[in-house]
């Protein structure tokens, strides 16, 4: 909401600062968006009255004016179209300085002398656009800054209501948190009632008394349709940001802006018959004052007449009702809808007005016919007219109604964690215009109609804590109960994962958890991805069931931007729809490409393989001391390249996958590559495994070595199981050493050379059972594999 | 006689000589192979001298323990000098294998290169250190939430305008994005009595993308619960988190908002971590010496009551801090959307 400084201050019996007011506002919980000056800066402009105004001689488009300035009269040359003799005029004398520095001098143009310029809005300040010179109202004093006399020397503020206060949408609610605020009188508008000078009335019918329980209406004939709306009344609608459309629409306008009250007027002439309060029927179309025609919904309530609705409740008028030009007579509204039943029926037509903005957040159940009034006696100023009796039709069942609240004085202290006296409370809330009656240990306390907000003894705290002060609660220092945080030793969290990748150079980032469709389907093709119904744009519009969208994405932005060694992991979730629903499951992943290690003198890099991923997966394993649960199997995955990609088996259930980008995918993502990936679920990694120590063997070890001719076929793994299997007491450790193809070894071979490692914790071990555990091993290798030991 | 006395003289001018040779052979070698050469040459099984000391059958039986004796000493002699020769030649051998081996110790060493913790992680850290110390601990919950959790049990009924001003992204069976990490008190409520003391970091979505917004984000609610902690309580853990994360004083605000789950409500500024409050020419804080941090209050009774926890007999507060924010402000960072771009350029700094 914007309003002027100098029209709050009006409310107010004591001069308030701008700079209090603007430190007090967002103390009070008024946020302030931005402060602007009402007129630009400048000076020497003073009213003056065009005594004679005739055609240029060498200038199509310009005047000459005889300017009277109070003093003297002047020849001013001026390109106002409206110029003309008998108006009062802003002019800007010599020696006078306008915004942007420009310097007002005598001289001469087209050969015609000027003293001077009459000024437009726009040369002011004033406004963005404007068809002429300013055009003083004809009592303006002549010779009288113009500063003064608009009273320019005033600011705009916005400011930035939470929903819960729309009481403070008018400049009075504003009034009212200021005045409480300094302890200063409240200088409320006086409301006269504007008695009938005629009788007719036009029949109101409230159908819908829960959404409606308040509807004033009024009948005002025979007024002027050629006024015009006063300059005060424009600059305070300017000043609050609105423009000025006719004195009808201006006035309900500044009502809306002084009171909180919407109110419409209707062309009389227009209706037929009746007002209707009611539910919208089925199919029941509205033109809209905005010329936008919307097909009701059942759930609207509408103003109708006798041919069907002229307005949407709370919302907006239609257009075939509304007041032009031409009208004489309207019917004004000033009606209440309740909160709960106007809540989101403007946003459902992609609407929201000022109307529709106070009436969801709550309008004041005692404002309609002040309102009313207060409209009619200005419209009677301005447009002249005959007004009808107000009539008001009512519901007091469902007129919103404020109750009691029992307010603990024990409750407040320990809510805010200081004490107040009492009497403190009891006065600060007085002076939001609650009556408190003191009882045993506190108050019962009555809030005023117009906060909507203060319904339990917590909101009457707020209050308290908003007047005594946030700042002047106290700051206790947590003191924290002796709770001890048990970490558990073998639990592994997403920071053990992360210092392990970063450690081996990893970079960690953060992608969106929506994703390109695109991508999605190219990666997981066969998994349905959550799609989202109102996407930021269609890039980012599918949950990721997989971190690798994001990013392969990511992958792609650095090597754009020359960044060609990239390594990232990301931890998140995955959004997987399963028959048993959506499982949003934690993940690691990571990508690397291009070399194993950066250039550098001491060491060749090399281009990157798929087992520079598993190390580091392995690595990530390892942190459990589970490493042997954990089972790596060749496996196709629609994303990987189908040599290189294993499934990882965890307790006998998929918990990931790691290998190459299928070449295929990242030729069409555009990826230089190749490029490696791993993801894995976060769950099979938390597990880890309390140390148990081992005594160490007093006796040596014996390492034998053993080169095996096995097919191609044969995993690196199945060597190990059959080993493994054999392998008793004795064998501490075993590793594959070297892999071998070429020459010596068969075609469709390949050689496989693995250091055994024994020892005993009792004994030194004898040539014998070692030879003899050697035999068993490679008879079983040659019997289970068809291994050979190579010549 | 005679002949016996002349080979005797013979024999010990010969040892004369070879003493003379042996020296010079040593004094004038600068080769350990060459040295053990001599060593064979003069002390061998074959050596001159072992060979004179054989041959001394053939002196007068007289002049044997003599000659015995004196090429006893030109062999212990000789033999001292070999050594301590050895001695220099080792160390010289040292010293120029030394000098050979040494290395640029200036030139880089060995790696892999760089790895880094995304600012956000490294804010998370540091907030979840300093609340782990006060004895909260770390709860998590579900990003895809339904109406009631991120909603109505927030005290955010159907229509309510705080809606609106939500941005959330939905999906077509009504199930949304969290826009807050609020539901999380709700699902903590629903599974633990109080005393309850935690935080909650995590993803939030809005649909909202410019300069200063994008369409995720991260937060980190917390959330108490007990018969006692009051909205002093509130403001002094506040103070102290921003203070222990800033590693500084700094003077900090308390405004009165809007919440509907908390009630009071308030927002919580800080001093202007760039200009120090001063507010002069800061961009950061828009001149005015402040920044918003984040959003807290008091547990709303109507929350309480979502979750069957009595307010009359227990209370608490809740904050909700954005840590994108947090993270640039400790860190420099300007834009909120390098955040999310990953670029490794920015990601290799932290």
């Amino acid at each position: 909401m914007k309003f002027s400084k100098q029209w709050l201050q009006e409310w107010l019996a004591t001069e308030i600062t701008t700079e209090d007011l603007l430190t007090q506002l967002p103390m009070l919980g008024i946020e302030v968006d931005s402060t602007k000056h009402v007129a630009g800066d400048f000076t020497g402009v003073i009213v003056a009255e065009i005594v004679e105004c005739e055609q240029h001689p060498n200038a199509d488009r310009l005047r000459l004016c005889k300017v009277n300035n109070g003093t003297e009269i002047i020849a001013i040359v001026c390109g106002g179209k409206n110029a003309r003799k008998g108006i009062k005029v802003a002019l800007a004398t010599v020696g006078a300085e306008l915004p942007g520095g420009l310097k007002i001098k005598r001289g001469k143009i087209r050969g015609e002398e000027s003293l001077g310029m009459l000024c437009s809005e726009v040369e002011l300040g004033l406004a963005e656009t404007s068809d002429g010179i300013i055009e003083l109202p004809i009592d303006a004093p002549i010779g009288k800054d113009i500063r003064d006399y608009l009273q320019l020397n005033d600011l705009m503020i916005e400011v930035d209501l939470t929903p819960n206060r729309g009481d403070c949408l008018s400049i009075q609610g504003i009034a009212r948190e200021i005045a409480a605020k300094n302890n200063i009188k409240l200088q409320a508008i006086k409301i006269t009632e504007q008695p009938a000078t005629i009788k007719d009335t036009f029949p109101v019918i409230l159908e819908v008394k829960m959404a409606c329980p308040s509807y004033s209406g009024r009948v005002i004939k025979n007024i002027n349709p050629e006024a015009v709306s006063p300059l005060w009344l424009k600059e305070k609608l300017r000043r609050s940001g609105l423009r000025s459309i006719s004195p009808i629409v201006d006035v309900t306008n500044y009502v809306l802006l002084e009171l909180g009250q919407p109110l419409h007027a209707f062309d009389l002439a227009k209706l037929n018959k009746e007002i209707r309060v009611r539910g919208a029927k089925k199919g029941e179309t509205i033109k809209l004052l905005n010329e936008s025609i919307i097909e009701l919904k059942e759930n609207t309530q509408v103003i109708a007449d006798a041919n069907g609705p002229i307005a949407i409740a709370g919302v907006m008028g239609g257009l075939n009702s509304s007041c032009t030009a031409q009208t004489t007579s309207i019917f004004l509204e000033s009606a209440l809808f309740v909160p709960e039943i106007i809540a989101g029926k403007a946003r459902q037509y992609g609407l929201h007005t000022d109307s529709s903005h106070r009436f969801e957040r709550g309008v004041d159940p005692t404002l309609q016919t002040l309102a009313i009034e207060r409209a009619t006696e200005l419209l009677l100023s301005i447009v002249g007219g005959e007004a009808g009796p107000v009539i008001s039709v009512m519901d007091e069942e469902h007129l919103p109604k404020k109750s009691l609240i029992k307010l603990a004085e024990a409750k407040v202290n320990n809510i805010l964690g200081v004490t107040l006296p009492k009497s403190t409370i009891s006065e600060l809330l007085q002076s939001l215009h609650m009556q408190v009656e003191e009882i045993t240990g506190g108050w019962t306390v009555l809030p005023p109609s117009f906060r909507y907000d203060i319904n339990i003894d917590v909101d009457l705290i707020e209050e308290i804590a908003r007047f005594y002060g946030y700042n002047n609660i106290p700051l206790h220092h947590p003191h924290s109960p002796v709770g001890f945080l048990n970490e558990k030793e073998t639990e592994r969290k997403i920071k053990h994962w992360r210092q392990c990748l970063v450690a081996r150079g990893y970079h960690e980032s953060i992608t969106y958890s929506f994703v390109d469709p695109k991508i999605q389907a190219l990666l997981e093709p066969n998994s349905k991805a959550l799609a989202l119904a109102n996407p930021i744009s269609a890039e980012l519009a599918v949950m990721r069931t997989s971190l690798w969208a994001g990013l392969l994405q990511t992958v792609l932005y650095n090597q754009n931007r020359q960044q060609n060694r990239v390594r990232l992991f990301e931890t998140g979730k995955r959004f997987v729809q399963t028959e048993q629903g959506l499982l949003q499951e934690e993940m690691i992943a990571g990508v690397i490409t291009d070399t194993d290690i950066p250039a550098q003198w001491a060491q060749a890099s090399r281009k990157l393989d798929f087992f520079d991923l598993k190390g580091d997966l392995e690595a990530l394993i390892d942190l459990s001391g589970n490493k042997d649960n954990f089972i790596f199997e060749a496996g196709q995955h629609c994303a990987l390249h189908p040599g290189q990609s294993s499934r990882l088996i965890y307790n006998e259930n998929e918990i990931g996958w790691l290998g190459a980008l299928h070449p295929h995918i990242q030729q069409k993502l555009e990826l230089n590559g190749p490029i490696f990936l791993f993801e894995i679920k976060q769950e099979a990694l938390m597990q880890a495994r309390l140390p148990v120590f081992q005594s160490l063997s007093k006796f040596p070890l014996i390492r034998r070595d053993l080169a095996l001719i096995v097919k191609d076929t044969v995993s690196a793994v199945d060597v190990i199981n059959v080993i493994k299997k054999i392998g008793n007491m004795l064998l501490v450790d075993f590793n594959i050493f070297d892999v071998y193809k070429g020459k010596g070894v068969p075609d469709e071979h390949k050689s496989i050379g693995v250091t055994l490692t024994l020892q005993d914790k009792e004994r030194t071990l004898v040539d014998e059972e070692v030879n003899e555990f050697m035999n068993r091993v490679i008879n079983a290798l040659e019997q289970q594999l068809h291994a050979s030991l190579r010549e | 006689m005679l002949r016996a006395f002349f080979y005797s003289d013979l024999y010990m001018q010969q040892l004369t000589i070879l003493i003379q040779q042996a020296k010079e052979a040593i004094t004038h070698c600068n080769d350990l192979a060459v040295l053990d050469n001599i060593r064979v040459q003069y002390l061998g099984k074959k050596g001159t001298l072992t060979e004179l000391l054989q041959s001394i059958g053939k002196l007068d039986p007289v002049e044997r323990p003599k000659a015995g004796q004196a090429i006893n000493v030109a062999k212990q002699e000789i033999s001292v000098l070999l050594d301590e020769k050895k001695v220099a030649l080792d160390a010289i051998a040292i010293g120029e294998q030394l000098a050979k081996e040494k290395v640029d110790v200036t030139l880089p060493g060995r790696k892999q290169s760089k790895g880094s913790y995304h600012p956000v992680s490294l804010a998370n850290a540091r907030l979840e250190a300093f609340f782990h110390q006060c004895g909260f601990t770390t709860a998590y919950g579900p990003e895809v939430e339904d109406e009631y959790y991120n909603f109505a049990a927030l005290n955010i009924p159907l229509h309510h305008p705080a809606r609106a001003s939500h941005d959330t992204f939905y999906f077509a069976d009504g199930r949304l994005l969290r826009t807050h990490t609020s539901p999380v008190q709700i699902r903590v409520l629903q599974q633990q009595k109080p005393p309850v003391r935690i935080i909650a970091p995590g993803r939030v979505y809005r649909c909202d993308s410019d300069v200063t917004h994008t369409p995720m984000f991260n937060q980190v609610e917390g959330l108490v619960i007990d018969k006692e902690s009051s909205f002093a309580d509130l403001k002094g853990i506040l103070h102290a988190m921003v203070e222990a994360f800033f590693e500084q004083t700094l003077a900090v605000r308390f405004r009165p908002s809007y919440f509907p789950f908390t009630e009071p409500s308030a927002e919580m500024d800080i001093q202007c971590v760039k200009c120090h409050g001063t507010g002069v020419d800061c961009r950061i804080c828009k001149a005015t010496g402040w920044l918003e941090v984040l959003g807290c209050g008091m547990v709303h009774p109507n929350v309480l009551k979502a979750v069957n926890v009595d307010p009359e007999e227990y209370q608490g507060y809740a904050f909700g801090l954005g840590v994108d924010r947090l993270a640039m402000l400790r860190y420099g960072i300007d834009d909120l959307r390098l955040m999310f771009e990953n670029d490794v350029r920015f990601l290799e700094q932290f």
